[in-house]
């Protein structure tokens, strides 16, 4: 009996390694446990440890104990939170979170209506000039959204406002100035997320709209609902739950979002709780208090996962509607043809504001001595084989121009390195998840690969720069540790680790959506043929679906190349391009700066551009579905 | 020369029994058609056969070779075992042309090269798709798509050719051509089919022998006209024919031997049966094909017209019997105005009774109303 048992489970387990697809979930199980969970795990616990000498000794102080570094401790908490030493809690946790929920929710409302309306007009209106608005649309996601910010400083800062430096292009050109709250903190910074997420919501609700049968609004019109009607009984129901995901994760990426405050923040009065918790982390004696901000960011986003669940569990169905039909009768903006032309000039001016003059004032920026003196113009920022700055120098980097230094092209190297291996990466994984996911649909282990790989997606890049942050403390992993080594490839090779999994829930997404609109059958026929299992992915299924499958490369290197805040823990100052241009801003050198961010936004839109041409591949494709 | 064999095949998804202890025997050369209501079990028995799909138990043997047997742990892929499968979106490859779609396969095979492409050239010449060589498949119309696909399947000469509902995408005319051919590429190829349908006709039509499913267990399992004739239970005879059989409930009597007297609707029958049969229940339910109820002016029973559906060749009268509704066929062309009184007899020797418990036949036999 016992022995029939065993052969039984002998058998069964020959036939579940038998399926490629069953290795690979395997695969992924312990590989996503290790490389997601076990750090989430660890940095819970790392939130209740004295992370050092120094909180010891505070510790001790407040609480009376005898810890050590290492040790065991509740105390981390309530010294956050509940701390009312001189107000400590409130100004460096409440309301650095209060600020931050405000800008985050700011930021959903003008993405998801700005996204959502012009979605609704590009698909059921006679809009005209569409191709051109939703190409030019894109530009601010493909954009890093901090070079928004960097745009919006360039061009709305002036000199009634103390903490900047120089005349913006708006003072320069009319000789308006704006007031200080639209220059510097909430409004500007929640402005800009908003216009960086408002094209993540157009992709992702026209998407919908686009799939959707025009049948179920055509049964409407013949039912004599009026336009209105439709769209409040019919359109919108249908698409609430794209909406409901867009503001969450809208939501989500803003809340954690470091580089935008960074850069829109006049005399730090603007601390977002990113930025109070790098402060904390950086901060000697408040790791372990970094670390607690760190869980908290992570419980929001696990909430908001929970919620984004519910919401489209029970009405996933609407968003697979797709229609055979034809278009419906488009909406008629005005009674009168010139009307439309209004509307979509007043489209057109906006869109074009934000893709093609940020990058006119990037260069115009790189080109001025002193900012909004067009007098004193000059090309030595780009040309100049001499050091501008002795204190760079005196640090052993370079501050020559941007053709002769050194520092800028070894960082883009870099860039370019940990972008496209962790391109391959994240890629090849997320066609294997999507692939594994596709085949084994309702079985518990593939959900779980499936959600175990979006998670990163939902983890704050700041918190999950600093769970392998205090990884790189770890014995054997102090390699990894920059700022230890001293050498430049830690960097790279931990930028690599932490991005790969950071991105992969874009590649796994895109993977699985792919995968699954294969049907079963195309691969089944090869494997009657005899076609063994890498041939099949290379010779029929990756082919069927190049385009999604190579927007899931496509999409992790171009989030890697413009990401700061994720790295921004475990780099030093001259690892990546995105650190150098940090540290140039730091030390004043705005034309650098400017002159880098155009380097790396020209480059990003320029491999997206290629890769488009070359393969159809393209970014909404990799979100959309 | 393969003979297929299935024995306790079981496959179960959780708790849900998808086919339930399935035992038959497809000879060699046999064509085979596996009919029953969607979700019956028939793709899922199809593909376990094929090895698309792992049996939760049981064993399988094609030809001479057991390819499953989840006691010794055997489970020899689909790749080899030496099989074609038609499946029923074609699932030609979108990527590559119509040439490639068909050679594909035989590379894998590690066929010469000069051998695939005779090889290639003589199916597509035999399916008359030679011109489309270049094409891809959506440049194709449903029906070229089908030929490419059955193409494809035919062109690794496999000694059996699975099929899953492969006719189910065309249009009736395309449908009913497919049909003809299919049944002629069964003779020449020399090989053993085995086809899913859901279609009784199509079943009917094709089968050498058929095998009826429901609820993952098998029905009946015969040759196509002994199912239609003498079906074995009330869901066989229900489910094959069309028109439907008519089914009516009656209380029965053992009058002697070989006889019954029935009592349906008020109407007093006496039922001979072709063989010595034992009534065990009063309740039995009387079923009679529509081609054994004859509409003629002298008929025993009367009825109303209730509906009249000409084709053409053939009409099916739908007769109200008492607010019972039966179908009738009769040859050619025929009108009857609604509510127009009928008056019909019941012919022939094909009258099948069902036990009402336990929903099986037991009786074939002729009926003779009593005056």
């Amino acid at each position: 009996m016992r022995k029939m048992s065993f052969s039984k489970i002998w058998n069964k387990t020959k036939t579940f390694f038998s399926k490629p697809a069953n290795i690979i979930l395997l695969f992924f199980t312990v590989l996503l446990t290790a490389a997601v969970i076990y750090p989430l795990i660890s940095l819970i616990l790392d939130s209740f440890m004295v992370q050092s000498i120094s909180e010891a000794r505070e510790i001790n102080e407040t609480w009376g104990t005898a810890v050590k570094k290492g040790d065991f401790t509740w105390a981390q908490w309530p010294n956050l939170l509940f701390n009312e030493n001189s107000e400590y809690s409130l100004y460096f946790f409440w309301q650095p979170l209060y600020k931050s929920v405000l800008m985050a929710l700011l930021a959903c409302v003008i993405a998801v209506l700005g996204g959502g309306i012009l979605a609704w007009l590009i698909t059921r209106s006679n809009l005209p000039m569409k191709k051109y608005i939703s190409a030019v649309f894109i530009f601010p996601y493909i954009m890093p959204s901090w070079s928004i910010a960097m745009f919006w400083e360039n061009f709305f800062k002036n000199t009634n406002v103390p903490a900047a430096n120089g005349m913006g292009i708006l003072q320069a050109l009319t000789g308006i100035c704006v007031p200080e709250s639209l220059v510097y903190g909430l409004i500007p910074c929640a402005l800009v997320l908003g216009i960086h997420y408002a094209p993540f919501a157009y992709i992702l609700i026209g998407g919908i709209l686009r799939n959707m049968d025009a049948n179920l609004e055509e049964a409407a019109t013949i039912l004599k609902s009026s336009r209105f009607k439709i769209l409040r009984r019919i359109t919108l129901p249908i698409v609430a739950p794209a909406l409901i995901s867009t503001i969450l994760l809208v939501f989500a990426s803003s809340i954690s979002s470091y580089t935008v405050p960074a850069f829109l923040n006049a005399n730090n009065s603007f601390t977002s709780i990113s930025i109070a918790m790098r402060g904390l982390i950086i901060t000697a004696g408040k790791k372990g208090q970094g670390y607690v901000v760190a869980v908290i960011l992570l419980a929001f986003s696990v909430l908001i996962l929970t919620i984004n669940n519910w919401f489209t569990r029970s009405r996933r169905s609407f968003t697979t509607v797709s229609g055979k039909s034809g278009q419906v009768s488009k909406f008629r903006i005005g009674n009168k043809p010139w009307i439309k032309w209004v509307v979509g000039g007043v489209i057109v001016a906006f869109v074009s504001f934000f893709a093609v003059v940020p990058l006119a004032s990037f260069v115009l920026e790189s080109l001025l001595e002193t900012s909004g003196n067009y007098a004193t113009m000059t090309f030595k920022y780009w040309f100049s084989p001499e050091n501008f700055d002795v204190r760079i120098t005196a640090q052993g980097q370079s501050s020559q121009g941007i053709f002769f230094n050194s520092t800028i092209w070894k960082a883009f190297g870099r860039s370019v390195l940990v972008a496209s291996v962790v391109a391959l990466i994240a890629g090849t994984f997320g066609i294997l998840i999507g692939y594994a996911v596709s085949k084994n649909r309702r079985s518990r282990i593939a959900n779980y690969v499936s959600s175990t790989a979006f998670l990163p997606y939902l983890i704050p890049a700041l918190s999950f720069g600093a769970i392998f942050f205090s990884l790189t403390f770890k014995e054997g992993f102090q390699w990894l540790n920059v700022s230890s080594t001293n050498n430049e490839m830690s960097a790279v090779a931990i930028c690599i680790l932490v991005a790969a999994i950071k991105f992969l829930p874009f590649a796994s997404r895109s993977g699985t959506n792919a995968m699954l609109q294969v049907s079963g059958e195309i691969e089944e026929a090869a494997i009657i043929t005899g076609c063994p299992w890498w041939k099949r992915m290379t010779h029929v299924l990756f082919p069927i679906q190049k385009s999604s499958l190579i927007s899931g490369y496509l999409l992790p290197f171009i989030s890697c190349m413009r990401e700061l805040t994720l790295f921004v823990l475990i780099t030093s100052s001259f690892s990546l391009l995105t650190n150098v241009l940090q540290f140039y801003d730091v030390y004043g050198m705005n034309q650098i700066s400017n002159a880098i961010n155009l380097l790396i936004v020209v480059f990003v839109i320029g491999v997206n551009f290629l890769i488009n041409k070359l393969t159809g591949a393209s970014i909404d494709k990799g979100i959309g579905g | 020369m393969p003979r297929i064999e299935l024995i306790n095949v079981t496959k179960k998804w959780g708790n849900f029994v998808a086919v339930d202890n399935l035992n038959m025997i497809i000879e060699d050369r046999e064509f085979v058609t596996l009919l029953g209501p969607s979700g019956c079990g028939k793709t899922t028995t199809l593909r376990m056969i094929a090895g698309l799909e792992t049996p939760t138990a049981g064993k399988i043997i094609i030809g001479d070779r057991v390819v499953f047997d989840s006691d010794k742990g055997i489970n020899v892929s689909a790749s080899n075992r030496d099989i074609g499968f038609l499946f029923q979106n074609y699932a030609l490859w979108p990527h590559m042309t119509v040439y490639k779609n068909i050679s594909f396969g035989l590379e894998n095979l590690k066929w010469k090269k000069e051998d695939i492409k005779n090889r290639v050239n003589e199916v597509m010449e035999t399916l008359q798709i030679s011109e489309f060589r270049d094409r891809y498949p959506s440049e194709l119309s449903g029906g070229q798509q089908q030929r490419v696909a059955i193409a494809r399947t035919l062109a690794p000469n496999p000694q059996v050719l699975f099929m899953d509902e492969p006719l189910s995408n065309l249009d009736a005319k395309l449908r009913s051509e497919m049909r003809t051919e299919l049944k002629r590429l069964h003779k020449d190829t020399d090989s053993t089919f085995v086809y899913v349908t859901h279609d009784q006709l199509e079943a009917m039509t094709l089968a050498s022998r058929m095998c009826l499913i429901n609820k993952g267990l098998l029905q009946q399992y015969d040759k196509p006209l002994s199912v239609y004739n003498f079906p074995i239970n009330l869901f066989v005879a229900d489910f094959v024919g069309s028109p439907t059989m008519n089914f009516m409930n009656a209380k029965a009597k053992q009058e002697s031997e070989n006889v019954i007297n029935l009592e349906v609707l008020d109407i007093k029958i006496k039922y001979t049966s072709n063989e010595p049969v034992k009534l065990k229940g009063e309740n039995v339910i009387i079923g009679i094909r529509p081609e054994f109820l004859l509409i003629r002016d002298g008929g025993s029973i009367h009825g109303l017209a209730y509906s009249t559906l000409p084709s053409g060749m053939e009409t099916t009268v739908k007769i109200n019997l008492k607010d019972k509704i039966l179908s009738a066929v009769q040859f050619g062309a025929v009108d009857y105005a609604f509510d127009q009184k009928i008056n019909f007899d019941i012919i022939g020797k094909g009258v099948v009774l069902f036990d009402e418990e336990s929903k099986v036949s037991f009786a074939l036999g002729s009926c003779e109303v009593i005056k």
